[in-house]
């Protein structure tokens, strides 16, 4: 199910999922979302946490679902790794209501990782996460030359650009001629 | 036993697979991200990384010099053999180089002057930067809240202030400005006719004060607009008042105040001297001239002048402490 399906099929109040607890002081209990990447596992997150990506926030702002209905409709993020997301759900709530630090040493180091952290974390914006992954990239690099930079980040030299883009107008070109050439077999 | 070895391997090859099929394969690289994700990250870079980076690719050039970065300061300098540039970032020392290549050192100054953004710039040229086509045609602008000129001629001046974004809030120019055509030649920079504060250290004529008391009434400066100057001739006060004698206001031995076109608003001339900076006819004199309400009483006009003649001389008063240090230990051996 697509998160546009999710946020029109139900406009219902939120319910509560427990009873709260005292009864001299009534919480407003928290609600709770599903979530889940290209690997299909679900995490549960809930909308504190979820208030950091402003994307799935403004998703869940007006939903309204009772925790059943948010559990059988998870979140689907196909297009980040499963593991990725975890990182995510993990810093969601280690943040949680929280001021953010001015430094996160816990992201990872491996450039890969980082690099997959940074697109969906800026697919979920995720502001203060952004910064600090951008910070990550920017440290990868410290002191470095450009020909270490080009090596690190895997930055292909001008003539390799040159090449491929020759390479892909060729191939863009055979296509077209394939193409029109089946065109005239039909008409035939 | 030829069967457990294969057996192992097998059970290797496997736990290999499995292992395969949990980790994700990544392959994604700076090449993936957006303009707008690279963007971030190189705001993020240092000074130093930026230009490593920019040496990568022609597109990662592109998007290197689209970003700007904030100096606290500036100071490029140069000689007839070396072009040098020291950047500040939080009043620490974040990038410093001395090129012998002027070429190399001018292409460097172009990148620098297309991203920078200054709080304070200074410009120290012993040679004219006139003659370098470099730097004469390349179109790009400084961006710096205050500058400072330290030596060089009033033609590197100029040369400067035509590259400067008409941002500057301030401009101090301790140049050799010796005659009246270079004042000339200065007063129609639209960059000194704009700015709300400059001065020149040591100017070697007496017209400085009332050519810019012109030059505001003219131009309808606004309220705020100062200059100051320190000469080293006699007669700059007197020629601002005989040549605004229709204009007068007040006048006093310290101090001239005149109208201009505008009924709402005043120039203050101001001589600075106290018990320390004294008038005499060798002695450098220190004036300070600024456009005020019509309305301003004398009762506020401020008495104090060290805090505005140290902007023009820094180390005026530590001569005097000096000066005074000595008083002291002749006091000290008087004493003994």
């Amino acid at each position: 199910m697509s998160s546009t399906e999710q946020g029109t099929s139900s406009a219902a109040p939120a319910e509560p999922t427990t009873a709260p607890e005292s009864a001299a002081a009534p919480e407003v209990p928290e609600s709770f979302y599903y979530v889940h990447g290209k690997d299909k596992v679900v995490h549960k997150v809930s909308a504190g946490a979820l208030q950091h990506s402003a994307l799935i926030h403004g998703m869940i702002s007006n939903l309204g679902y009772t925790e059943e209905q948010a559990k059988a409709n998870p979140f689907p993020f196909e297009n980040i790794d499963g593991d990725i997301l975890q990182m995510v759900v993990d810093w969601c709530n280690q943040h949680k209501g929280k001021p953010t630090p001015p430094e996160d040493t816990n992201l990872p180091k491996q450039k890969e990782k980082l690099f997959d952290l940074v697109l969906a974390v800026n697919y979920l914006e995720i502001k203060e996460l952004l910064t600090y992954c951008c910070k990550q990239v920017a440290m990868m690099v410290k002191g470095k030359s450009p020909e270490e930079i080009r090596e690190i980040w895997m930055i292909p030299t001008d003539a390799e650009d040159e090449a491929a883009e020759k390479e892909a107008k060729k191939r863009a070109g055979k296509e077209a001629a394939g193409e029109t050439a089946a065109a005239a077999g039909d008409a035939k | 036993m030829y069967r457990s070895r294969r057996a192992r391997s097998i059970e290797n090859l496997i736990k290999t697979i499995e292992k395969l099929s949990i980790d994700p394969v990544y392959d994604t690289n700076w090449s993936d991200m957006s303009d707008d994700i690279k963007l971030k990250c190189i705001g993020k870079l240092e000074f130093k990384e930026r230009l490593s980076l920019r040496c990568t690719a022609k597109e990662e050039r592109s998007l290197v010099d689209s970003q700007k970065i904030k100096f606290n300061r500036g100071r490029f300098w140069g000689d007839e053999e070396d072009l040098g540039f020291q950047l500040y970032c939080d009043n620490k020392k974040m990038f410093s180089k001395c090129l012998e290549d002027i070429n190399d050192g001018f292409e460097l100054m172009k990148y620098i002057k297309k991203i920078g953004v200054f709080e304070n710039l200074v410009i120290s040229f012993e040679n004219s930067l006139t003659n370098h086509e470099q730097f004469m045609t390349d179109d790009g602008l400084f961006t710096a809240k205050t500058v400072e000129f330290e030596h060089g001629d009033v033609d590197n001046v100029i040369a400067v202030l035509r590259k400067l974004k008409n941002t500057v809030e301030s401009i101090e120019i301790d140049s050799e400005i010796t005659t009246s055509d270079e004042f000339a030649k200065l007063l129609a920079i639209s960059n000194i006719r704009n700015v709300p504060y400059w001065h020149i250290q040591d100017y070697e004529q007496t017209d400085s004060l009332h050519k810019v008391a012109q030059m505001w009434i003219h131009t309808k400066a606004k309220v705020g607009s100062t200059f100051q100057v320190s000469v080293n001739k006699n007669s700059s006060f007197h020629e601002f008042w005989e040549h605004f004698i229709d204009r007068i206001v007040s006048k006093t031995d310290k101090r001239v105040r005149i109208r201009t076109n505008d009924p709402d608003h005043h120039i203050l001339l101001e001589r600075g001297f106290d018990e320390v900076v004294e008038i005499g006819e060798y002695l450098t004199q220190y004036f300070r001239l600024m456009v005020i309400t019509a309305e301003m009483n004398e009762s506020e006009y401020n008495d104090d002048c060290k805090e505005w003649i140290l902007k023009l001389d820094p180390e005026i008063y530590d001569e005097y402490d000096s000066d005074n240090s000595f008083d002291n230990l002749d006091d000290f051996y008087h004493e003994e």
